[in-house]
Parts: structure tokens; C-alpha cells; sequence
């Protein structure tokens, strides 16, 4: 049994022509103490998709079918009462950018002891600082510093602050939205190793949203990757990036350009290899594969809508032309 | 905002066809209110007092004719002196009006000229110029006007341009942080970069790109002249020699409209000043959203 | 420099620079002060003289100047020939009744439009909060002193039952203290009501645009993913931070309560700086009106730098980095 099962999820924001389905039935799962990694280009619904999980959606989007089954119970159909208690004491999340995601008002120790106060009622005020102060230890922060405002950090000091405020409830799940974006490459690395760290020695579930796949090849149990507000593939890491020997690597064409398209951050890329045209627009009708535009490999029955099938060992991909793709 | 949102607005843009501003206007609830109000308001004001058949000034021929309350003949009643009000409040639009607009053309060439300086050249032009609005942007307005106005007297020049000389502050400053940023666009290097003068710049440029803000803060500024006229006007400052409105309300104040009731005479003259301020309001916020959308979290 | 220091420095310059433009306001730019009054008084030759005197109007202009400079420091601000007294008693007594009108709405604008500001902007985009924002720009709309002339028409002539001149009623006989606050207390309705029905609309337009935006910023989102209710984020997170283009604006506020206090008080007969600058205006009583634009000048400066005192306080971006 899963931590969180996503079956069907569909989200829609109004559009001059009718709705846009951001999430158009997206089907996703993670495991208690699995790090799974979401990739796609930017605008391709994974944000959204990420933050319908604990609803966390902007006024105008709706959720329109689908269930998102959170500990057993369906977070789509509870209240904002329920919703509030599910929140940050069960799926906290790191938000991308944090110098704008903490508020320049408040000190950081305070924000991070706001939920703390807000959840575990129970907790005294001295136990509650000293889990605010160890939090900020486990980030790599002095305890001192809890007393300081956000504009006093670095980025990557912000971010860090942002991770040990996201455990400050022991969550089951983490979701971390792009959380090393704007940060030079050694705190990237730094943040990444971190993230890995903590997820194993809490034992939480984490899902790592990326812009950029070598991020998540070096640090996930699992990937998905989302064009157009679908799942176009998903698998284990190793299987998915091919740094397993017997097994092929990527399936999808568009996982496999998308591959080619961000230097690695650890591994030196010879060239990086931009994917020609842009994603479909929303706001109108799709049907059949959303990537065939810019496809090499598209021919006719990719105007069908192709499912995700298994290539084995768990390993997915949603295309018609895997025969071919497997090749290129 | 998330990356995803940000993005399909963008497609959102797009894929439309940018409609002009005052298409825009239109369809800005709130501005086509604005708008109505002002064109019907003008069209009282300029054609009003050649229709109505009664001399603002003339005086009534007796005691009776003093403070008549509305009537068919005098849809508004008669003031103090027994003069027909609905002519002096369409006399008085006129004034109010003009005055209101001919303030704010004085304290926008000011304001604008001063915030594109400021901008444009930077260093010392600009700590000297900042100063300077800093300055009157903090001095009291309404008591410097009555301090202006009593000391040069009254006519309707010097009111125009006392309520003029202080309302360009604002506009100041945000020409100038416009201009800034315009400055440090692509397009000026470039220019530069062919020989373009600092006026070429300014006024091929820069100016262009400023149009729709101060057009935005110009009709703003409006409203703020005619409450400053009717104020000034009110406090017995006015021109003593012109019907405005608030010059109504100084002599419907003074002859004791107000104790006796006579609500015809200081009624219309406070709708009429609330009517036009509104109406550029409404016309100029709406104006700023239409073209700013992201300046304001709107309405 | 610490931060606290150079505001002060700004004060001061400030100060002198208000001083100086008072300066050629009233004894350069007119020429003669005298014959600018004697245009509308009938003087005799001995009120001529004092009135010389009073201005400091030989030697030159920098003779002129530092008497200027030296008179204020002593706290001379000239001889009133209309009401027969020193100008700066005439001041001491306006200044305070202006004060309490001041104190008390600013204190009822302040609290009654944050509190409806939050309420519609919190509300962005729903009915409450676009029936909040019309309501307020036609309040907006209003000139001061007319709301204060419909005030004085309904509790003066219609309904009656509420004073509208004066700061206490005339010939009264206190039996105490009480007494007394009770009757100051009652004149102060219709010019508190007056004031505020039109800056109060000014406060909730600042407000709720200032809450709106803030809103929209990524720390609510993380207040909202933190399961806060929505009373301690509109409230903790997002007021907070609202509070700070309020505070900016507050220059605005400022001038614009000012002016509103100056029509309030001619309407409703308060006898503070407003009515004195008035009834100076009228007597075209020139010491007077001197005196009257220079404190309230003086006293706007401070309470912006009582503002910009708070702000620092409340930005702690801006206390740690100047």
C-alpha cells in the first residue's frame, strides 16, 4: 500500500477558450520512505500537479475528476477543517525561491515554529525550541541564528531554512518544488545531498520536482516525467536514465530529448541539444500524443491517445513508437 | 503564482490580439462608468449656461425673490441675493472644469519634465530634483495654497496656477522611477551607440514609453485640482469675480444657507464637485489597470 | 552613520529648508508686507510701526534673516494686529485643540479603515470587496468640508441633537472635570465623523490594494501550506506585511488630514490652526497666517518622521541595512 495514490487527477484553470487542463488524468503513486523525482519543462503541469496534493492550488484552478488518496484517506473531497490538519503535519513542502517563500517580516525561528505550535499543541514551548534549534542544526544552520530575517541568509542558507521549516512537523511526505533553482551549482549539490540525507534518516517520503533530469537521476528511487500535463514515462531512476547496464534507458522520445537538453551537474555533458517547437497550447482541445509536433518518430496513429505501457521491471512509457525509440 | 500559471497566461497573451486602450477602458466596468459621468458633465458645462435662460449673476429684484425654494421657473431655487442657482451650477461646472484641467496640464509639464530630468541625467540632477519634490511632497499643500493665494490675491489665474505649482510632486516621482527602468532597456545604448543627443533620446525614446503612465496619473491629478479649487474657492479664496463650485458653497456658507435650509442652494454644488472628482477617478484608475495590469492588484 | 542619526540630520535640514521657503514666502516674495496690508486695513501710523517692528523690515534682507532666525529660536512669531495679542499665545491654544481633533480621528481612521481594508482585501475579486472599493472611492470623491456642511444641516437644522460650532458650549457651567471632557467630548463628534468619512476611505483603498498584493506573494502560499487558518494569515503573514505601503503612504495621509482638519474646523467652528488660519485669511492678518503655515508645516515634518520611525520599525530589511 502506498503513502499517496493519484488516480485520474485532472486539474483545470479557466481559459479565454474554456478550460486548460494543466493535470489532464494523471495517474502517480509514492511509497512510504520512497524519493521520487517529477520532470518536465516548465508549464508542463507538475507544479499543479504538485500542489493539488495537499490542495494547495490558486483560487481559479479546480480539481475536475480524479482522487488523490493520501494515509487512505481522499484529500480532493475533505474540507478546508481537514485539509488544514493534513497540511504541514502530514505533507509539508519546499517551496521554490525561498527567499520569496519566507516572509522578510518574521524570523526564521519563529517560522519555524509556527507550525509546530499550530499542530502539535501538546508540545511545550521549550521542546518546541529545542526541535526548532536541532531542525536548523540538521540543516547545517547554527542554532544562533534562529533569531535572524530571511534577507540576512544566503540563497542556499534560505533554502536550508525552508527544508528544516518543511520537517518541523515530521511529515510523511515532503514535496520540494524545484528547490535548487537560483542556486550556484556547489549549493546545488550541497542542497540535493542534503535533501537525500534527511529523507533517509526521518524516513519520510519525498517528491522532487525538476526542471532538470540529471538532478533527479543522482538522487531518486523513482522519476516521472510530465509533458503537457500527462505522464509520459515513469520508472525506477536506474532504469530510466540507463546507468543500470541491461536496461535500455529512457523510452519516451521526449524524455530521451529532454535528457540531451540540461548540462548534468555532476558529470561533465559534452553538448547540450535544445528540443525544437514548444509545447502545445492548453487553451486548446488536445487529442492523441501531446509531444508528436515535435517528434521525429511521429506517424499517423500518434494522433491516438497512447496509454502507459510496461517495458519492464516497472518501467512505463506512454508512446506508440517504443519499437523505434528504443534505437534512437 | 506557479511557473505552470505563469506560462499559460502567457499563451493566454498571445494568442489574442492586444485591443487599444480605450477599447479597453470601455470594457473596464468601472471606467466606462468614469466615462459616462465626464462626457455628460462636459456637455452641461459647455452647453448648459448658453441654453438656460437666467444670468448667473443677476440679482433678484426683491426681498421676496431671496432664497425661493425650486420651482418651475427656477429649477433649483434662488441664493442670498435672489440669483438663479441651476444657472450658477452650470456656470460653475464650467469653471471647475476648467480650472481642475488647466492646474493639472501646468503640474504635469512640471512633474514630467522634472521626473524625465531626474531620471535621464541621475547623479546630481536627480538628488537636486528628488530633493525639491521630496520637499513639497511633504510641505502641508492645502496650507501653502491659502498662504499662495493670500498673498497674490485672487483671480482665477493665480489659482490655476498655485493649485498647478503644488500638484506635481507625484507625478514626479513616478515619471521618474518609469524612467529609470526605460533607461536601462536595450534601445537606449543603442540609440546612444548611433550618435542619438540626450533630446533625441528623451523624445524618441523615452517619452513614448511614458505616454500611457502619465496620461494614467494626469486624470488622477484632475480630480485632485477641482477638490483643491473647490476648497481654495470655499475658504473665500476663490476669484471673487467667477461662479464655481466651491464658491457656491463659500456664499451659501457665509449667508447662512445651511441654517435655513435652503438644501437646494448647497446640494447641488457638493454632487456636482463629487459627480467630476469621481468620474476621473473611476477614469483614471480604471486607465491604470488597463494599462498596467501588473502596477495594481486591481478591482 | 547609524540610521538613527542621519534620519534625525534629514529632520533638521528638513526644518531649516521649511524655515527659509517661510521666510521668502512672507518677507521676500510680497515686497512690502506692509503695504500688502495696509491694501486691506486702515492702520494708524503707530500700528505701521509696530508692524515694522514685528516683521524685522530694516536692514538687509540677510540683516532680515537672522532676525527671522533669532526671533523664532525665542519663540517671537510676531504680533497679531487683529486680535491684539502676541501670535505665538494665539498658536499655543489652536495648536492644542488641533491636536485633539487630529488625535482622535487619526486614531478612529487608522483602526476603522485597516480593519475594513483587510476585510475587502482579504476578499479579492468577491463581491464584498468590489462594493467596498466603489464605496470608498465615492467617499473618496467628497470634499471634506461640504460632508461637514450636511452634518451641520442634519444635526443642526433637521434632526438636531448634537453640537455643530465650537469646542464647548458657550456660558456652560462645569460642576466638574468630567463634566467639562463630556461637553469637549460631545463637540467632537461631527468633525471626527466629518474627517474620517472621507480619510477613512483613503486608509481602506491603501489597505486593501497593499493586502491584495501581498497575497499574491510566495510567504502566503506557505502560510497557507503550513494549514494556518485564515485569520492568522490574512492577520500574522499577510497584514503585517500590508502594514508597510501603508506606513509609505502615510505622507499622503498626513497632508491630506491636514488639509480635511483645516475645513472641518471653518465649518464646524473649532477654534484650532485651521479656523485661525482662516480668520486670518479673512482679517488678512499676515503675522498670523505666517505663523499658522509655518507650525503646521513644522508639525507635518514630525509626524512624518514619527512615521518613517515607525516603518524602521517594522521592516527589518530596512533597520539592519541603513
Amino acid at each position: 500500500m502506498s503513502l499517496l495514490e493519484i488516480r485520474g487527477l485532472t486539474v483545470a484553470y479557466p481559459g479565454k477558450h474554456g478550460d486548460v487542463l494543466a493535470v489532464d488524468g494523471v495517474d502517480f503513486s509514492i511509497g512510504k520512505g520512497e524519493f521520487v523525482g517529477l520532470a518536465g519543462e516548465s508549464g508542463c503541469g507538475k507544479t499543479t500537479m504538485a500542489m493539488a496534493i495537499p490542495n494547495l492550488l490558486p483560487r481559479n484552478a479546480r480539481i475536475t475528476a480524479g482522487s488523490v488518496v493520501f494515509d487512505g484517506a481522499d484529500l480532493t473531497t475533505m474540507d478546508e477543517d481537514g485539509l488544514r490538519t493534513v497540511r504541514w503535519n502530514e505533507i509539508s513542502v519546499v517551496f521554490q525561491g525561498a527567499l520569496n517563500a519566507l516572509n522578510p517580516v518574521h524570523t526564521v525561528g519563529s517560522q519555524i515554529l509556527e507550525p509546530i505550535r499550530v499542530h502539535d499543541r501538546g508540545t511545550s514551548e521549550a521542546e518546541a525550541r529545542s526541535r526548532m534549534e536541532e531542525l536548523l542544526e540538521a540543516v547545517g544552520i547554527p542554532a544562533g541564528r534562529a533569531g535572524d530575517f530571511p534577507h540576512q541568509f544566503s540563497g542556499g542558507m534560505r533554502q536550508r531554512v525552508m527544508i528544516a521549516m518543511a520537517l518541523a512537523c515530521r511529515p510523511q511526505l515532503v514535496i520540494a518544488d524545484e528547490p535548487i533553482t537560483a542556486l550556484d551549482v556547489m549549493t546545488q549539490a550541497q542542497i540535493l545531498d542534503l535533501l537525500r540525507s534527511l529523507c533517509d534518516r526521518y524516513g519520510l517520503s519525498m517528491l522532487l520536482i525538476s526542471h532538470d533530469l540529471s538532478v533527479l537521476a543522482q538522487t531518486c528511487d523513482r522519476v516521472a516525467v510530465m509533458y503537457a500535463g500527462r505522464i509520459v514515462e515513469t520508472g525506477p531512476a536506474g532504469r530510466v536514465f540507463g546507468s543500470d547496464e541491461h536496461h535500455g534507458g529512457a523510452r519516451h522520445p521526449y524524455t530521451q530529448r529532454l535528457l540531451r537538453a540540461y548540462p548534468n551537474i555532476r558529470r561533465e555533458r559534452v553538448f547540450i541539444e535544445g528540443i525544437p517547437g514548444y509545447p502545445p497550447d492548453l487553451t486548446q482541445p488536445q487529442s492523441g500524443c501531446r509531444f508528436r509536433a515535435r517528434c521525429d518518430l511521429a506517424i499517423d496513429k500518434c494522433a491516438e491517445e497512447p496509454t502507459l505501457v510496461d517495458v519492464g521491471g516497472d518501467h512505463r512509457a506512454a508512446c506508440w513508437r517504443l519499437d523505434q525509440a528504443v534505437t534512437s | 503564482m506557479t511557473s505552470d500559471q505563469a506560462a499559460q497566461g502567457i499563451d493566454d497573451i498571445e494568442y489574442e490580439k492586444p485591443p487599444s486602450n480605450w477599447t479597453l477602458l470601455w470594457g473596464d466596468r468601472m471606467g466606462r462608468w468614469g466615462i459616462i459621468i465626464l462626457v455628460v458633465v462636459t456637455v452641461l458645462a459647455v452647453f448648459g449656461p448658453m441654453i438656460w435662460p437666467f444670468d448667473p449673476a443677476a440679482v433678484g429684484e426683491d426681498s421676496s425673490s431671496i432664497f425661493q425654494p425650486p420651482s418651475s421657473a427656477h429649477w433649483l431655487g434662488t441664493d442670498e441675493l435672489g440669483r438663479d442657482v441651476f444657472s450658477q451650477f452650470l456656470m460653475g461646472a464650467r469653471i471647475s472644469l476648467f480650472v481642475g484641467i488647466m492646474a493639472t496640464l501646468i503640474a504635469t509639464v512640471i512633474g514630467a519634465g522634472i521626473g524625465v530630468m531626474a531620471g535621464f541625467f541621475r547623479g546630481p540632477v536627480d538628488s537636486a530634483a528628488m530633493g525639491v519634490t521630496d520637499f513639497f511632497l511633504v510641505v502641508p499643500a492645502l496650507p501653502l495654497m491659502i498662504a499662495l493665494a493670500a498673498i497674490f490675491g485672487q483671480n482665477l489665474l493665480i489659482v490655476i496656477i498655485v493649485i498647478g505649482a503644488l500638484a506635481w510632486p507625484r507625478t514626479a516621482r513616478i515619471v521618474r522611477s518609469q524612467t529609470l527602468s526605460l533607461r536601462e532597456r536595450q534601445f537606449v545604448p543603442r540609440a546612444r551607440s548611433l550618435g542619438a543627443s540626450n533630446a533625441r533620446i528623451i523624445r524618441t525614446n523615452i517619452t513614448p514609453h511614458l505616454l500611457a503612465l502619465i496620461v494614467a496619473n494626469t486624470i488622477l491629478v484632475v480630480a485632485g485640482c477641482i477638490l483643491a479649487e473647490a476648497t481654495l474657492s470655499f475658504i473665500g479664496l476663490g476669484d471673487p469675480n467667477r461662479i464655481s463650485w466651491g464658491s457656491m458653497l463659500h456664499f451659501g456658507f457665509v449667508s447662512g444657507a445651511v441654517g435655513r435650509g435652503a438644501w437646494w442652494y448647497f446640494l447641488p454644488p457638493g454632487l456636482g464637485i463629487l459627480v467630476v472628482v469621481l468620474g476621473f477617478t473611476l477614469v483614471g484608475q480604471s486607465f491604470e489597470r488597463v494599462t498596467n495590469p501588473k502596477m495594481r492588484g486591481g478591482a | 552613520m547609524p540610521p538613527l542619526l542621519r534620519r534625525i540630520l534629514v529632520l533638521l535640514v528638513s526644518l531649516f529648508a521649511i524655515v527659509t521657503f517661510n521666510f521668502f514666502l512672507f518677507h521676500v516674495i510680497p515686497g512690502d508686507p506692509i503695504r500688502l496690508i495696509a491694501r486691506t486695513q486702515k492702520l494708524a501710523p503707530d500700528q505701521v510701526e509696530k508692524l515694522r517692528q514685528s516683521f524685522g523690515l530694516d536692514g538687509s534682507l540677510i540683516e532680515q534673516y537672522f532676525r527671522y532666525l533669532s526671533n523664532l529660536l525665542h519663540g517671537d512669531l510676531g504680533y497679531s494686529f487683529s486680535l491684539k495679542e502676541p501670535v505665538s499665545d494665539v498658536i499655543g491654544r489652536a495648536l492644542l485643540n488641533t491636536l485633539i481633533l487630529l488625535t482622535v480621528s487619526t486614531i478612529i481612521v487608522v483602526v476603522v479603515g485597516i480593519m475594513i481594508g483587510v476585510f475587502a482585501g482579504s476578499r479579492h475579486g468577491k463581491k464584498a470587496d468590489s462594493a467596498t472599493v466603489v464605496t470608498s472611492l465615492i467617499f473618496w470623491s467628497l470634499p471634506t468640508f461640504w460632508v461637514g456642511m450636511l452634518l451641520v444641516f442634519t444635526f443642526g437644522v433637521w434632526i438636531g441633537g448634537l453640537p455643530i460650532s465650537g469646542i464647548t458650549t458657550p456660558n456652560a457651567v462645569y460642576h466638574s472635570g468630567i463634566d467639562y471632557v463630556m461637553d469637549v467630548a460631545r463637540h467632537l463628534i461631527l468633525p471626527t465623523i466629518t474627517l474620517a468619512i472621507v480619510d477613512i476611505a483613503f486608509f481602506i483603498i491603501i489597505t486593501r490594494t497593499s493586502l491584495v498584493d501581498v497575497m499574491g506573494e510566495d510567504y502566503m502560499l506557505t502560510a497557507r501550506g503550513k494549514g494556518l487558518t485564515r485569520r492568522t494569515m490574512v492577520w500574522k503573514h499577510g497584514f503585517r506585511n500590508a502594514l508597510l505601503p501603508v506606513l509609505t503612504a502615510s505622507v499622503l495621509y498626513i497632508s491630506a488630514l491636514v488639509a480635511g482638519a483645516i475645513q472641518v474646523e471653518v465649518v464646524f467652528s473649532w477654534p484650532g490652526m485651521g479656523l485661525l488660519t482662516y480668520n486670518s485669511v479673512l482679517a488678512r492678518d499676515y503675522p498670523v497666517l505666517e505663523a499658522c503655515f509655518l507650525v503646521t508645516a513644522i508639525v507635518v515634518l514630525a509626524a512624518n518622521f514619527g512615521a518613517d520611525l515607525v516603518y524602521r520599525r517594522l521592516d527589518p530589511r530596512v533597520a539592519v541595512n541603513t
